[in-house]
């Protein structure tokens, strides 16, 4: 039997089978209701009220007019009232009091600091001008094989070439319409040159392809230019799945059945297209001259892109589908692009070690020298690569949104109007935002920037509390402190506890990763962090607070967000691709989830700067100094 | 023998005197010495260990209705009167002792300030010993009354507790202006032991005044977590750590006489043996286990549990 039910006060109605949840039911018929624990019941977020029809309901503790939309099925004819908070239509999800269904947005592309010209241009999808030379008697070649031959002269592609039986059907109308002055568009799919297209003419120069980074909060997508390998222009959006839980494991749990992944890979699919489509209106370019998609994401991102069960990746012992999946067609995935244009994914390490950190590693370079190198990545998962060219270890650490600007009262993406750098002197407050805009809220870098200075100008004391009466910017609102640094922008104790548990979980990843491999921190040549918190991250800061090890400030470098850098490399170059290949089978996989030494790690760490002061000597001398001075003015005061 | 390999520890636990005399501005007739230990408890080959473990015993403000009849007809009638009570102690044989405020609790009497100054100032005058004085339990009553209790006993170099990440403030300043010792007390984690010690010394607190309370669960009930937890301590300390170099103290009695092994009656579980007994060697043997582990105040309340406790530490104590 099927009900119908109606959704209040937008008016929407849904004919859905007898027994559907209600949150399912919402979802379907496109309304969208906040939950953070993928229908679970746990949250309690997805509050609605039954305005007529019976409720049947598995909800334990009730005790409000409400009911959860996902443990309520139903049996009947029902109408529904979602409340504002609850609610909220596409553009206008509420996470935390701000949006997450952001439209796409330009954002800062990052500058590779690598020097990426050591990859010789092979983009994984080539146009080539061609002139054939006519038919004769002389020369009575196929049409298929004239078109191989003359591939075969500039030596661009390797020797094993197919084309598909429906483009072959079309090539004698085409090269006689085109008196045999084609350009053909090749596809490097897993080692084989596919002739993807037969074009009249020369459309050698319009070949494009678009490098993406699926990151469990944010997606950033750059439109490249492969023929100029130049990227002509990059967008940015809050991971649209964030509606179904904030972290990688309620979204696996959600795609438990296949209803659910369903509709986290057409989620996320639909956010990339909505990228794509916003960057080529703005460059003013066709969908069709669109050849190729690079995707680097963690392997939970890809499965759920590829729409393959990830249910595994949870389970001991955490094993994902495949770590490296084949090329394949765009269309096949949903992504808009050339019908016949390419798919392909960074290949990723393990369950919780993705092809983002092989592509950050590839574009940090750190497998080229033979000088030790760590490289840090500030995402939700936060990894950690410590290596040189002839060896990789990783771990991965849950971090959580924060370094994105996810999770807090005002937190955001780096994006214009984001307060990047805060100071406070003689209880003034100063601030940097991006664009130097009037600010909108506050973005990883900037969460740095403000804690730090709040913890050195003692306004927070070293277990992260605030100490009262230290400034008039500090307000008790709901039982908690808040320290507003504008009339509406501020930061909330939860919120500082929140990044305090951030820099422990990325912390103590590094400490274990270097105890575990019999070294001392002064040992690392070269500290590289990627992460998209901003335009700069500020190393000195990042070390009062105990994010970063205490080491001199020229051995760090912020490379931005290394998954897309390394993406592109790979969109432009099929010998980065190979690169990446041989960096993910290289990596050594360290599970923290079962190592003694984290937890003890991981409690130590969250504390400003550390429990342990010994670990941060430079820290250690100036609070000494400090104590010393303080001593001193008091005896003199005496 | 000696044995062939003896560690040399670079560090060694604070020493902590509870109690002040009258010329010290006080008002005891002996005081207790506690820590300066420089090896793990009893290896005198190793280093040295100037000052035995101490025992307490319990006093509370108000009678205690849930203790079993075991314990209370050791007591007799005294339960209602803090100080007869503290007295009785006195000639328990206990080293120190503890008072514990109860009474405050808004969910009992909810006694004011007032009140618990002169239940702590009736105790003192009955007893000749050093003073632990803890709160009721309940963060914001026992912030609100520490100062005052602070006051009423400056000079007597009480040990004031228990502060915890949520009270230290307010019990740190009390403890400054009455010029007392404090116990910091966090839930059984070093680095959390760590980090309150310290938060309390950023306040200008000296180091070596502070008393930690790792928690202290029961025999059979989270004992062997504890114990770790105080060995990793020491060792800490041993190896230099300042800030875990403190005394330890731990409230055996109260996790004793909670246990159904020291409540439940003969008829119930006459395996057990005798309930007359049964208490009493939970009591000891947990007590004789955390001294071992490290502890330097061990806090009973059958006065059986005091005098075969103190047999054992004697008999340790010797070289």
């Amino acid at each position: 039997m099927s009900c119908k039910i109606k959704f209040l006060p937008s008016d929407k109605e849904i004919t859905v089978t007898e027994g559907t949840d209600l949150l399912s039911a919402a979802m379907m018929s496109g309304i969208q209701i906040y939950n953070s624990c993928g229908g679970e019941g746990v949250c309690g977020r997805c509050k609605v009220k039954i305005v007529k029809g019976e409720i049947f309901t598995d909800e334990k503790e009730k005790n409000d007019e409400y009911v959860l939309a996902c443990r309520t099925v139903c049996k009947a004819d029902m109408e529904v009232f979602v409340p504002e908070e609850f609610r909220v239509e596409r553009a206008e999800i509420l996470i935390k009091g701000k949006e997450i269904y952001t439209p796409a947005e330009p954002t800062d592309i990052t500058p590779a600091v690598f020097e990426e010209k050591i990859f010789k241009l092979s983009p994984l999808s080539l146009k080539l001008h061609l002139r054939l030379p006519k038919p004769s008697f002389d020369d009575t070649v196929a049409d298929l094989e004239r078109i191989f031959r003359e591939i075969k002269k500039t030596e661009t592609a390797g020797s094993v070439m197919q084309m598909g039986l429906a483009n072959i059907k079309k090539l004698p109308s085409l090269l006689r319409a085109a008196n045999f002055d084609i350009t053909v568009t090749l596809g490097n799919r897993n080692g084989t040159t596919e002739l993807v297209m037969v074009e009249p003419c020369d459309t050698s120069d319009k070949n494009f392809g678009i490098a993406v980074d699926i990151g469990t909060t944010t997606v950033v997508a750059y439109l490249v230019n492969l023929g100029e390998q130049k990227i002509l222009s990059a967008k940015a959006m809050y991971n649209p799945q964030v509606s179904f839980g904030e972290d990688v494991i309620t979204r696996i749990i959600h795609a438990g059945d296949l209803a659910g992944l369903d509709r986290l890979h057409h989620t996320v699919v639909d956010a990339i297209n909505d990228l794509i489509i916003s960057l080529i209106i703005e460059n003013k370019i066709s969908l069709n001259d669109v050849n190729c998609v690079v995707c680097a994401g963690n392997t939970t991102m890809i499965h759920l892109l590829l729409k393959v069960d990830p249910s595994n990746i949870r389970r001991a012992p955490y094993i994902p589908v495949a770590n490296l999946f084949p090329v394949i067609r765009a269309a096949e995935a949903g992504i808009k692009i050339n019908p016949r244009g390419l798919l392909s994914c960074l290949p990723c390490v393990s369950s919780y070690v993705g092809g983002d950190i092989t592509a950050g590693v590839l574009a940090s370079g750190m497998s080229n020298f033979s000088q030790l190198t760590l490289f840090i990545d500030l995402g939700t998962n936060g990894e950690v690569v410590l290596g040189n060219k002839d060896f990789l270890v990783c771990c991965s650490t849950s971090a959580g949104p924060c370094f994105e600007g996810g999770g807090l009262k005002c937190g955001i993406r780096a994006q214009t109007g984001a307060i990047e750098n805060f100071g406070i002197t003689d209880d003034k407050i100063s601030i940097k935002t991006i664009g130097n805009t009037s600010p909108i809220g506050i973005c990883g870098a900037g969460i740095i920037s403000i804690v730090a200075e709040l913890f050195e100008k003692g306004i927070i004391d070293k277990s992260g509390d605030f100490v009262s009466g230290s400034s008039k910017h500090l307000k008790k609102t709901d039982e908690d402190y808040e320290f507003f640094i504008t009339g509406n922008i501020s930061i909330t104790h939860a919120d500082i506890k929140n990044f305090i548990h951030s820099k422990g979980a990325i912390f103590s990843g590094i400490e274990v990763l270097i105890k575990k491999m019999g070294i001392d921190f002064h040992q690392l040549s070269r500290i590289i962090i990627a992460g998209g918190l901003g335009n700069a991250l500020d190393i000195e800061k990042s070390i009062i607070l105990g994010l970063l090890p205490d080491l001199p400030k020229e051995k760090f470098s912020f490379i931005g967000n290394g998954s897309i850098t390394g993406c592109k490399m790979c969109l432009l170059s099929n010998g980065a691709m190979k690169k990446a290949e041989d960096i993910a089978q290289k990596m050594t996989y360290i599970d923290l989830s079962t190592d003694n030494e984290f937890m003890n790690s991981y409690t130590a760490s969250l504390f400003l700067p550390h429990t342990n002061l010994d670990m941060f000597p430079s820290i250690k001398m100036r609070e000494t100094a400090a104590k010393k001075k303080s001593a001193k003015q008091t005896q003199k005061n005496i | 023998m000696e044995p062939a390999i003896i560690e040399k520890w670079p560090g060694r636990t604070y020493e902590l005197t509870i109690g002040a005399t009258k010329e010290e501005g006080g008002s005891r007739s002996k005081k207790v010495k506690l820590g300066g230990m420089s090896t793990l408890p009893f290896l005198f080959f190793e280093g040295t260990i100037p000052n035995p473990p101490a025992v307490a015993m319990e006093v509370w403000d108000v009678e205690p209705t849930d203790w079993p009849d075991v314990l209370k007809n050791e007591y007799g009638d005294v339960l209602t009167d803090p100080a007869k009570w503290a007295k009785k102690c006195e000639e328990f044989g206990c080293d120190l002792i503890c008072l514990r405020l109860k009474s405050a609790d808004p969910d009992l009497k909810n006694s004011s300030a007032d009140e618990i100054t002169k239940t702590v100032k009736n105790v003192l005058s009955a007893t000749s010993l050093p003073l632990i004085i803890v709160g009721c339990g309940n963060n914001e009553k026992d912030s609100s009354i520490i100062m005052s209790i602070s006051e009423s006993t400056k000079g007597e170099n009480c040990l004031l507790g228990v502060a915890t990440k949520e009270n230290y403030k307010t019990f740190t300043a009390a403890a400054l202006s009455g010029g007392h010792s404090i116990i910091a007390e966090t839930p059984l984690d070093i680095n959390l032991e760590k980090q309150l010690n310290i938060l309390i010394t950023d306040m200008g607190f000296s180091s070596d005044r502070i008393v930690i309370h790792p928690s202290t669960g029961g025999l059979g009930y989270g004992f062997e977590y504890c114990y770790t937890i105080i060995e990793r301590t020491r060792l800490a300390a041993l190896s230099g750590d300042k800030m875990m170099s403190q005394p330890i103290i731990t409230f055996i009695g109260q996790e004793t006489w909670k246990a159904k092994e020291c409540k439940s009656d003969e008829t119930e579980k006459p395996e057990w043996g005798p309930l007359s007994e049964r208490g009493v060697l939970w009591e000891t043997t947990t007590s004789v286990g955390y001294i071992q582990a490290g502890s330097d105040i061990i806090v009973v309340n059958h006065p059986s549990s005091v005098k075969e406790v103190r047999n054992y530490i004697q008999k340790l104590m010797i070289k």
